[in-house]
């Protein structure tokens, strides 16, 4: 009697031994095949950027690594199409904009989250209710006050609105704040502290990692912004990075050459990847903060 | 007495640290809102009418034909209607990631996942990549000629770029492919939030993987849920680079934004341009206020 129980515990055990192997390998082939699934237009990408232009369009056979690395694909695109002047233009409206416009919008989310204001719900759900606003509906009657303003093919149009901040993340660190107490900034208070130097010297600094993962999601928001600077950038010397590199396929000297279209891609996306290695954290994390509960 | 002064300084301060994006707020959103309504009902062309508002309003005054023209003109309802359902189909992508953004957090929620932070990244990879050279890519892998896809299928000759509807199913493959990332870090967040007491309840009932997803981690994903979809189903609304970059204007993937933009600033008739741009206002509002009435665990609360 006692012996079977022992047994068929026994059984039990080695069936949980069993199912538990099967699911872990279940779990690791899903998802060693997403990763790939993944990866693999990346590593397809990087491959055809190096290969010569019939390898590339190769109709009768598939391969993967080209036969000599054409690394001179990338000198041929640095040199055709406008890169360094696509990278400046980028660069020049990422540090306009993120600095004045992070300032303007943690400040207004200071007032929000902290500050004793008459009508402060209402103020805040109609910041709020902007981001419902489809900017399709938004353009032409801006498009029509930059022309007249002569700023089409300028980066104007970019730039400006950045300066009165950003909707999203004032959200965002509305949440944040509220999470640091108040008494920090009542003692400030009776120290004779002014309230804009409340939000300089005491708030700002505590935002810390909230603030710079926000900032690397704007950064990368502008970086790959297209529609906006596609329909204001039409001259070559204005165009941002992305235009540039949407007008890649067709023209700007690449032909239909593939690999160079493909060593453009990777070119202008390499300063991105960059940032998101190093500030991988900030990117995982930060959504975790965003106060979201399950 | 000096308390209500300090009091009035703390309200005038707290005002005027709001007041750049509330200017911000009344040029950019509120008037290029308004002018976009009365546009609506204008056959305003900006190449032959300057300064609309103040002296020709009478001239160009349309009323609703605008409208009228979406619905009924020959070629722009075609095309109107053509946008439309172009742009629902390729919703799609918006549930179907979000189902593969599930399936992956649950099977990356767990500690001994070996790689699990690695597969992370990759698969939030695209949401940091440029979506001008992700569609660059993927128009290659989608050639009918060259492209991975049809060498893989061993050259069906399937012509995905310029069929119209195939194009759509490559869209949203492709969109699937870029957008899981982004709702399996949102669902990982979640699945952190959950208490750990109501896995531990279920494993002395003897519940197993499976019955925990679907009991617990799934019911108590739902706001995220509705979030994400509410989200998306907004973002897709207004998908513009499907069908500028990736379809190259292809008719099979031109989507109402692109309909706005080709038919305002390409063909400078902003009154139809306005009057579909108002209706995509009015419709992803809609959408907003459904998502505000029926979670309230989203709405701002003090």
């Amino acid at each position: 009697m006692e012996n079977t129980t022992i047994q068929s515990n026994n059984r039990s055990e080695t069936v949980k031994k069993v199912t538990h192997i099967a699911t872990y390998t279940i779990i690791y082939i899903l998802l060693i095949g997403g990763s790939l699934m993944m990866f693999f237009p990346y590593l397809w990408m990087v491959m055809t950027s190096l290969k010569t232009n019939p390898e590339a369009a190769n109709t009768l056979q598939l391969t993967l690594f080209p036969k000599v690395f054409q690394w001179k694909n990338y000198v041929e695109v640095w040199q055709k199409v406008d890169i360094l002047i696509g990278l400046k233009n980028t660069v020049l409206i990422e540090i306009s904009v993120i600095p004045v416009g992070t300032f303007v919008t943690a400040m207004a989310a200071f007032s929000f989250a902290k500050l004793k204001l008459i009508g402060k719900n209402f103020f805040l759900l109609l910041l709020m209710s902007g981001m419902m606003v489809p900017y399709a509906a938004l353009l032409l009657p801006q498009y029509r006050v930059f022309s007249s303003l002569n700023m089409i093919d300028t980066l104007w149009p970019l730039i400006l609105p950045g300066f009165f901040g950003n909707i999203s993340m004032m959200f965002f660190f509305v949440q944040y704040m509220r999470g640091i107490p108040s008494s920090l900034f009542e003692a400030a208070k009776i120290d004779g502290a002014g309230y804009f130097a409340q939000y300089v010297r005491i708030m700002l600094p505590l935002l810390g990692p909230a603030l710079a993962a926000q900032i690397v999601f704007w950064f990368v928001g502008i970086w790959n912004d297209y529609f906006a600077p596609s329909v204001y950038l039409s001259v070559n010397e204005e165009m941002t990075l992305q235009v540039i590199l949407g007008k890649l396929n067709s023209s700007i000297g690449t032909g239909n050459n593939l690999p160079l279209v493909m060593a453009g891609a990777v070119l202008s996306s390499l300063p991105l990847y960059i940032i998101y290695i190093c500030f991988q954290r900030f990117f995982i994390e930060s959504m975790a903060i965003t106060g979201i509960k399950g | 007495m000096k308390r209500s002064k300090l009091d009035r300084k703390e309200h005038i301060a707290a005002f005027l640290f709001i007041l750049i994006p509330l200017i911000g707020f009344a040029l950019f959103t509120v008037g290029s809102m308004f002018f976009s309504f009365m546009y609506s009902f204008t056959k305003l062309n900006p190449i032959k009418h300057y300064d609309p508002f103040f002296s020709i309003i009478g001239d160009i005054w349309v009323g609703f034909d605008k409208y009228k023209d979406l619905f009924t003109h020959e070629l722009h309802s075609e095309r109107f209607f053509r946008a439309i359902g172009n742009t629902l189909v390729l919703l799609l992508s918006v549930p179907l990631g979000m189902l593969a953004g599930l399936l992956v957090a649950a099977l990356l929620n767990n500690r001994k996942i070996v790689g699990s932070k690695i597969m992370r990244m990759l698969f939030y990879l695209p949401a940091v990549s440029s979506a001008v050279a992700m569609n660059l890519l993927w128009r290659f892998v989608f050639n009918h000629e060259y492209g991975l896809i049809n060498m893989l299928l061993h050259n069906t000759g399937l012509k995905w770029l310029d069929d119209y509807a195939l194009i759509k199913t490559a869209i949203i493959f492709k969109n699937v492919w870029g957008g899981l990332g982004g709702t399996m870090i949102m669902y990982l967040a979640g699945m952190l939030n959950i208490s750990r007491d109501y896995y531990e309840a279920a494993d002395i009932d003897g519940a197993n993987g499976l019955q925990k997803f679907f009991r617990i981690t799934f019911p108590m994903l739902t706001p995220i849920t509705f979030y994400l979809l509410i989200v998306g189903v907004i973002g897709g609304l207004q998908s513009y680079v499907d069908s500028d970059v990736f379809a190259q204007g292809n008719v099979g993937a031109q989507t109402i934004v692109y309909f706005i933009w080709k038919r305002g600033i390409g063909e400078w008739n902003y009154g139809l341009a306005s009057a579909a741009s108002v209706l995509l206002s009015v419709v992803i509002m809609a959408v907003t206020i459904v998502q505000f009435r029926f979670s309230n665990r989203w709405v701002f609360e003090e």
